[in-house]
Parts: C-alpha cells; structure tokens; sequence
C-alpha cells in the first residue's frame, strides 16, 4: 500500500547514506549531521542505540520496513557498511495522506476499467451463445417478407372469384366446396394481412382518424362469420356506439386478430362475445383456454401454445404492439377448458 | 655542585610527575601510533564501519590487541604489510578495558554531532 511512498523513501535514505559516507570520513573535523528539507532523519547503532536524531517520533520499530505512526511515515533502512557506526538509518516524512488518495484512485480507475473489460467480455459471450436464436429469427422473418410478398396477387384472386361466383346455379354440394374454399382462402388471407402488417405496413405513417368501432366489429363478424360457422360457433354481440382515435388499418388487425383467435382456439359448438361499451370491448370465447402461469407470454412473437392450429403465432404480438403504441391496455382473463376474455380499455 | 644537584632532583621530579600524569592509554598506546601515517582517531573510525556499536567495538579491539594477526586486523592489507603486525599487549585485562574505555571516550560519535 505504501509501495510510491517506498520508493520516494528509499531514495532519500540513498542520498542520506551518501551524505553519512561523507561525513564518516570528514569526522571529527565536521560535526554538523546532515539535513534534508524533504526529511528528517536518525542514526542507530547495530544495537539499537541512538546515535543521533532529528526525527519527531522517538520510537522507532526496527522489525518494519516502512510503517505510519501519528501522522509519520518511517521507513527503516539497515546499511550495510556502518559509516559513523550506523547500523540503521530511519527517514521519517510527515504522512500526508496523498497515497491514501492515490490508491483510492487507483481502485476505482482499475475497478472501472476491470469492469468495463468484464462487461465487454460478458456481451461478446452473450452475443456468441445468442447468435444461433438471432440468426434463426432473423431466417423465419426473411422467409416471412420473401414469402407474403408473392402472395398477394393469388389470394386476391381466390377471394374475388369466390364473391363473384353465382351461387344460385350451383347444387348444394359444391356450395359446401366453395364454402370451404371461402373458408381457406380467408384464413391465409389473414395470416397474410399479419404477415404483411409486420414485415413491410408497420413503419407505415399512422393515418389516425375518428373509427366507429360497432361498424367495424360488424363488418369484421361477417368477414370471419364463415369461418365462425364451419365450427359452429356462433356469435354473441352486444354492442353500443362507440368511437376511437386511431388508424384504420392497425385496429382491423386488431379486432381481426382477436376474433381469429377465438375462432381458432374455440370449441365446435361454442360461443363469441363481443361486448362493445363507451371506451371498452370484451371479446370472450368457450374455447381451450391458457394456463394462468402462461399469460405474461402470450403476447411473445413466435410464442404458440398450441400447435395444433396453424399459425406463426404472430397475431397476438401485433395486437400488443400496436395497443401499446396507442397507450391503450389489454388485460386476459383465462380459464383452462373453460374459455379466455379479452379486454380492452382505452381513454376518450 | 650542591645547587645542580637540585636542579637536577627537580627536574627528574617534573619528569615523573608528568609521566604520572599521563592515564594509561597516553602512555601505552599513543607513543606508538604517533610514528604511524594512520591516526588512532582515523583506526577508531575503521572499527566503526565494521563493529557499529560500543559493545562490539571495544570487543573487537580488545581480542585484537590480545591476538593481533593480519586477518582480523581493521587495518588495509598494504597498511599491515607496510608497518606490521603489532605485539601481543601486556597490559592485565583490567588495564586494557581501562585503556581501551579512554579510547572509546576519546573518538566517539555519540554526543558530538549536532
């Protein structure tokens, strides 16, 4: 601890055993001890007799090297050739303690650059092990931008024949056909608008405007009412008017989602709900249900929890997105086996 | 002739007194080292550098002077091989610890520098 001191001291003992050589051979005829500003200093015999003192300190403990005692640092020097019969030479400087100082911040300068290096370290490991998860993502998001983008022309295709195809022509059992196709093609259809909302529509400026929302909610049952009904489900709505501030297309996605999943994940035979009130609306369903420990994650991209149903599990990842950017609340309340409420709640 | 017998008896008399006066290390040890080129202060200085302290000094000189050879000797080896390897002392032991007392009296350090 006190090594730059040691240093500075063994130095000054150096030029005071020069100095005690001198006058070793200059003695008797001079008698004057020598003085150093920058010290003081004693000389004692190979038995520990004083020979002669300036220090302050009269103690001296001989088995140390270099100690502080009452505000002195001593450092203790044995010669090896006894000028004047000096067997130990003792400098003592007052104890200011700038060293004290100077390993405090010598601490904190290694300290910081240790830590630095560790946490330098820590994120070059951490982006190794991670490199296999990020690349893969990285993979199933380039996949999903290559793939949505030729998808477009076909399904739009597919969905315009099936509402211009005449139905009245045709015999019941290929109108089930069609219904089926009708079926399919809005499923991908969906998928597709998600797919395309988060790898390309997303950095879209907002084009935020005043929704009714019963007019949309309406329009959305119809859309997905085919689906609804190939599992038998049916639809409970119960809505008033209401209105909301926000982008036409990210709230379709929104409602779209949410009824797409509990389409999805409902029971044959279940049931919709969809209560709409001034600035809330539940959407409720009797399917399968999550656990409650598995709420926190559902709204984690990729995440499924059940893969039994299609899907990349992007839906409800968009839905918390784009909430969040419009600082409104989601809340889930979920059952297993017995059906998952969803609630949103936003401000006039 | 009465007279130079007088004067004769007085100046023996001065004579021994004198001698009387001088203390043991005056008159055993000086009368030798005076014809040498290396003053007893500057020898005593030599003990310093080897012995240190007033114990070990006088020890030294004491077995010195009771056994002199070249090996022991403070003294350079050209110092020794120009004048010689002293006589053993004949001085009784509590002579020499007197002698060698007044010797260390004479030279040392302690109380003379400021």
């Amino acid at each position: 601890m006190l090594s730059d001191k040691r240093a500075t001291l063994a130095q000054y003992a150096y030029i005071q055993t020069k100095r005690l050589k001198v006058l070793h051979y200059f003695f008797p005829e001079r008698t004057e001890y020598p003085r150093d500003p920058r010290f003081k200093s004693a000389i004692y015999d190979i038995e520990f007799n004083k020979i002669f003192s300036l220090n302050e300190m009269e103690r001296v403990d001989f088995d140390e090297e270099i100690y502080v005692e009452n505000g002195y640092i001593h450092f203790v020097k044995g010669l090896d050739t006894y000028y004047l019969g000096t067997r130990y030479l003792v400098i003592e400087v007052k104890d200011d303690g700038e060293w004290l100082v100077q390993i405090w911040k010598d601490i904190a300068l290694y300290g910081a650059i240790a830590f630095i290096l560790f946490l330098l370290f820590g994120l070059y490991l951490a982006k190794l092990f991670l490199k296999p998860m990020r690349d893969s993502i990285m993979l199933l998001d380039r996949f999903i931008k290559d793939t949505t983008h030729e998808l477009n022309t076909p399904l739009s295709a597919i969905l315009a024949n099936i509402e211009m195809m005449d139905t009245d022509v045709m015999v019941e059992k290929n109108k089930k056909k069609l219904d089926r196709i009708n079926i399919a093609a809005k499923t991908v259809s969906t998928l597709y608008k998600d797919l395309t909302y988060l790898t390309l529509e997303q950095e879209k400026q907002n084009e935020d405007e005043v929704l009714d929302i019963k007019e949309i909610i309406k329009d959305r049952v119809e859309y997905f009412d085919i689906l609804a009904r190939s599992k038998q489900i049916t639809f409970q709505l119960s809505l008033t008017d209401a209105t909301i501030v926000m982008d036409r297309r990210k709230f379709t996605r929104v409602i779209d989602n949410l009824i797409s999943n509990a389409i999805k994940y409902n029971k044959r035979n279940g049931e919709i709900r969809i209560v709409l009130e001034r600035n809330r609306l539940t959407v409720s369903d009797t399917g399968i249900g999550i656990a409650e420990e598995k709420i926190p994650f559902m709204f984690d991209r990729y995440l499924r929890f059940n893969s039994s149903e299609g899907g990349f599990g992007v839906g409800l990842s968009i839905v918390k997105k784009i909430l969040d950017e419009y600082n409104i609340a989601i809340s889930v309340e979920s059952k297993e086996g017995k059906g998952t409420r969803m609630v949103i709640l936003w401000n006039d | 002739m009465e007279r130079l017998i007088t004067k004769l008896l007085l100046v023996s008399i001065l004579a021994g007194s004198s001698v009387m006066a001088q203390n043991i290390y005056e008159r055993n040890c000086v009368p030798c080292h005076k014809d040498l080129p290396t003053s007893l202060g500057q020898m005593f200085k030599e003990y310093l550098l080897i012995y240190s302290s007033e114990k070990f000094v006088k020890a030294g000189i004491k077995h010195y002077l009771r056994n002199p050879s070249k090996s022991i000797s403070v003294m350079s080896d050209l110092f020794i091989d120009t004048y010689g390897i002293k006589k053993k002392t004949t001085l009784s032991p509590e002579e020499l610890d007197e002698a060698i007392d007044i010797y260390w009296e004479k030279f040392k350090v302690f109380d003379k520098l400021k």
